[in-house]
């Protein structure tokens, strides 16, 4: 892509249109994009979402998949196949090691679904690298290089996009308009949940990595482990050295309905409660309650759902108490109670929400408008900080008192501390 | 309920013979004086007399509790019953949860019915005596009560009247290993009774490293849990087995160390914890940082050792 585009909005409604059905059979037709406007796309791991992003972008016919990397040769190789069944013109190159996509001045953006572990570090050197990024959630594994990314975001002047795509559901935007419409009142409290949590996964014993997986790479920052299958592909999130377990997976998804709607501040105080599996070698929570402060709100978070309309049929869900209302949400269905009347929307309340193209197409409009997204970083970092403090809290066995100004745990050392992690040799956090 | 092997005696009897030898590790639950270090749950099911705690009520819930919880201990006090007295001594109980845990029974012979399941020194409707203990009221015992983790062993007078390996008692699985120790107010259906305690006093075992580590490799999750807990409890002087294990141990053990480390470091991190124990615990993981042949574990322990100001 060498020239900036705007595009008009009808163009990007026709665009969406266009990537709902334009899978295999019809993608060549639909490639009629001039070559120089295309966004040049390079995915970085391969997992199921990873190969959801490629699928996704490449039914984009602004888009062309340019490179594709996986520290698994197997996945590396699966996704091309894929891509390429899909998409015959496609002509990826593989890569094993990120670094080498970021040293192409044909690649434009990078998409990125690796294990949490990596996402700032990978983010920051695309943004260093001149490219824009696409990322898988949580948005980070520490809260100190949420704010690394965006001072190197800043710095570049680049486009980021977190992966919460249910951000652009019309439900999430509903709800938001419901909401903000102050029918409900004041919001005082919210009640978020998600069931489940972090299975044992046993005590297997360590062996050697398979050839075809780099191990080394894998684990990259994160500190140095002996492998076993656990440790990795699929389940890799129930161990605090790479990620935060369902809690840390799933919060941004839910607490971005509370952001969107009403944007708590003044985070003061964080209290979680929970166990770790008793029976293997995770260490993430198999359940976590944690209370929350913000000025005016209180935010409970369970992982049994709360008492509350319908909260038996949603697996995850957001609860809104005001003072004359209330309103339960999931990620596609809405229940407002008003009195003892329940309705699933008030007409009356306007659409006043600019609805999404698509989360993907947004990134792309985005990348070519250097209008940052729906989902942004300044947006996403700022939701994912609860979500960080709640873990720590749940590690140290205490309650947070956190300067939401400062951004720093008051009078605990130990907090703080825990607020970035050293990385492993060789790689550094860029500050 | 399976028999307990015979190695399992031994092995007990070996314990038993040590323990008693040994008194410096006993802490005294009863102070001769008053009630204090129990909870009552209603008043006036004990009072204490020229020395001795006395239940002479007919009531039921007059039952006093420990203040504190055990898991694993050695339990030794004396016991006198009058005629028809009916008393016992609540093991892992929590006090607001009727029927968790279970008791020894102290009984008078009064009645035909009370067989091996129900009578003194038996594990009241779990596991009989296997060795009747003399039941001659008026008169003061000795008895010891061992729970060390799921193998239970009861003797009066140094002789063991019951043993059990609790995993393998049908109606007592899932009970809890920790809760509270009770003496049971006196319960006879006649006038006039009462049970006598004197020289009450415990060896709570998981203050003793050397036996917490060993609960690390037990294949109970609950009895790891509570080793990791008493770990935690213990402070800096679990570090450096617990670094051995996580260098050494199985998979399991390497994990649930590698926790255990991580709560010591957590809890010396705590604002509220004195200069003193973060010192204790940060220059005891150092010494682990300089000793400890594992990369892994090394480069674990000085991050942990980050945390503590």
């Amino acid at each position: 892509m060498k020239k900036v585009t705007q595009i008009t909005r009808r163009r990007f409604i026709t665009g969406s249109a266009m990537g709902l059905i334009g899978l295999p059979l019809l993608s060549s037709t639909f490639r009629n994009v001039a070559p120089s406007d295309r966004v040049r796309v390079a995915v970085i791991g391969l997992g199921n979402q990873g190969r959801s992003h490629m699928n996704w972008f490449n039914a984009l016919p602004e888009v062309e998949i340019a490179a594709l990397c996986d520290v698994d040769k197997i996945r590396l190789e699966a996704a091309a196949n894929q891509l390429r069944a899909v998409n015959p013109e496609a002509r990826p190159d593989l890569y094993s090691d990120f670094r080498k996509i970021l040293e192409r001045k044909d690649i434009d953006a990078v998409t990125c679904a690796t294990p949490d572990h990596w996402h700032a570090l990978i983010a920051i050197l695309a943004f260093q690298a001149g490219k824009d990024v696409y990322g898988e959630k949580p948005l980070t594994y520490s809260l100190a290089e949420g704010r690394a990314m965006l001072n190197h975001l800043q710095k570049n002047n680049r486009i980021f996009q977190l992966g919460t795509q249910i951000h652009a559901g019309d439900n999430f935007h509903r709800v938001a308009e419901i909401i903000q419409s102050g029918k409900l009142g004041k919001i005082h409290t919210v009640r978020l949940w998600k069931t489940g949590g972090s299975p044992g996964l046993g005590f297997p014993p360590n062996e050697t990595p398979p050839e075809t997986l780099d191990w080394e790479m894998w684990l990259g920052p994160a500190p140095y482990a002996e492998y076993t299958p656990v440790r990795c592909h699929g389940t890799y999130r129930h161990f605090f050295d790479y990620s935060g377990g369902v809690f840390a997976d799933f919060w941004c998804h839910i607490a971005d309905i509370m952001f969107m709607s009403i944007h708590p501040k003044g985070l003061y105080s964080i209290e979680s409660r929970g166990e770790r599996p008793y029976d293997g070698i995770s260490d993430t929570p198999r359940w976590i309650d944690v209370d929350f402060k913000f000025r005016d709100l209180d935010v409970y978070w369970t992982t049994i759902p709360p008492e509350v309309p319908d909260s038996d049929k949603m697996h995850i869900g957001a609860h809104f108490e005001g003072t004359e209302g209330s309103l339960t949400c999931d990620y596609n269905n809405r229940l407002i109670k008003i009195g003892n009347e329940i309705v699933n929307d008030i007409p009356e309340i306007p659409v006043t929400i600019p609805r999404s193209p698509g989360h993907q197409q947004n990134f792309i409009d985005s990348v070519k408008s250097r209008q940052q997204p729906e989902s942004n970083l300044v947006y996403v970092r700022e939701m994912t900080i609860p979500m960080h403090l709640a873990v720590i809290s749940f590690r140290l066995k205490r309650k947070l008192e956190w300067d939401s100004v400062n951004e720093t745990v008051k009078g605990d050392y130990a907090a703080n501390y825990l607020l970035s992690r050293t990385y492993r040799k060789p790689w550094t956090l860029p500050l | 309920m399976k028999p307990i092997p015979y190695t399992l005696i031994i092995s007990a009897l070996l314990m038993l013979s040590c323990s008693t030898s040994v008194k410096e590790d006993y802490t005294l639950l009863f102070n001769g004086k008053d009630l204090s270090g129990w909870n009552l749950l209603k008043p006036g099911g004990f009072e204490v007399i020229d020395g001795e705690l006395v239940t002479r009520s007919s009531g039921s819930g007059t039952d006093i509790y420990t203040e504190k919880s055990y898991s694993n201990f050695i339990l030794k006090l004396e016991f006198l019953l009058s005629d028809v007295g009916n008393s016992g001594i609540f093991i892992r109980r929590d006090p607001s949860k009727p029927g968790t845990g279970f008791e020894v029974q102290l009984l008078a012979p009064w009645t035909p019915w009370r067989d091996d399941l129900h009578c003194t020194g038996s594990m009241y409707g779990h596991v009989a005596v296997s060795n009747r203990p003399d039941e001659t009221t008026g008169k003061w015992y000795r008895m010891e009560i061992k729970c060390d983790r799921n193998i239970v062993t009861v003797s009066v007078d140094d002789q063991i009247t019951t043993m059990a390996d609790i995993d393998t008692v049908k109606t007592m699985t899932g009970m809890p290993f920790t809760g509270y120790i009770g003496l049971q107010g006196n319960h006879a259906e006649k006038e006039g009774q009462f049970a006598k305690f004197r020289n009450i006093s415990i060896k709570d075992l998981d203050a003793d490293p050397d036996y917490v580590i060993t609960g690390f490799s037990n294949n109970n999750w609950e009895l790891r849990y509570i080793s990791r807990l008493a770990a935690s409890h213990l402070g800096a002087v679990m570090i450096s087995p617990l670094a051995e294990m996580m260098t050494a141990g199985n998979p399991m053990e390497k994990s649930e160390a590698k926790q255990a480390l991580f709560d010591i470091a957590a809890k010396a991190s705590d604002p509220l914890t004195s200069a003193g124990e973060k010192r204790k615990v940060r220059s005891a993981i150092q010494t682990s940082i300089k000793t400890t042949s594992s990369e892994i574990t090394k480069d674990y322990l000085v991050w942990i050792a980050g945390m503590i100001n």
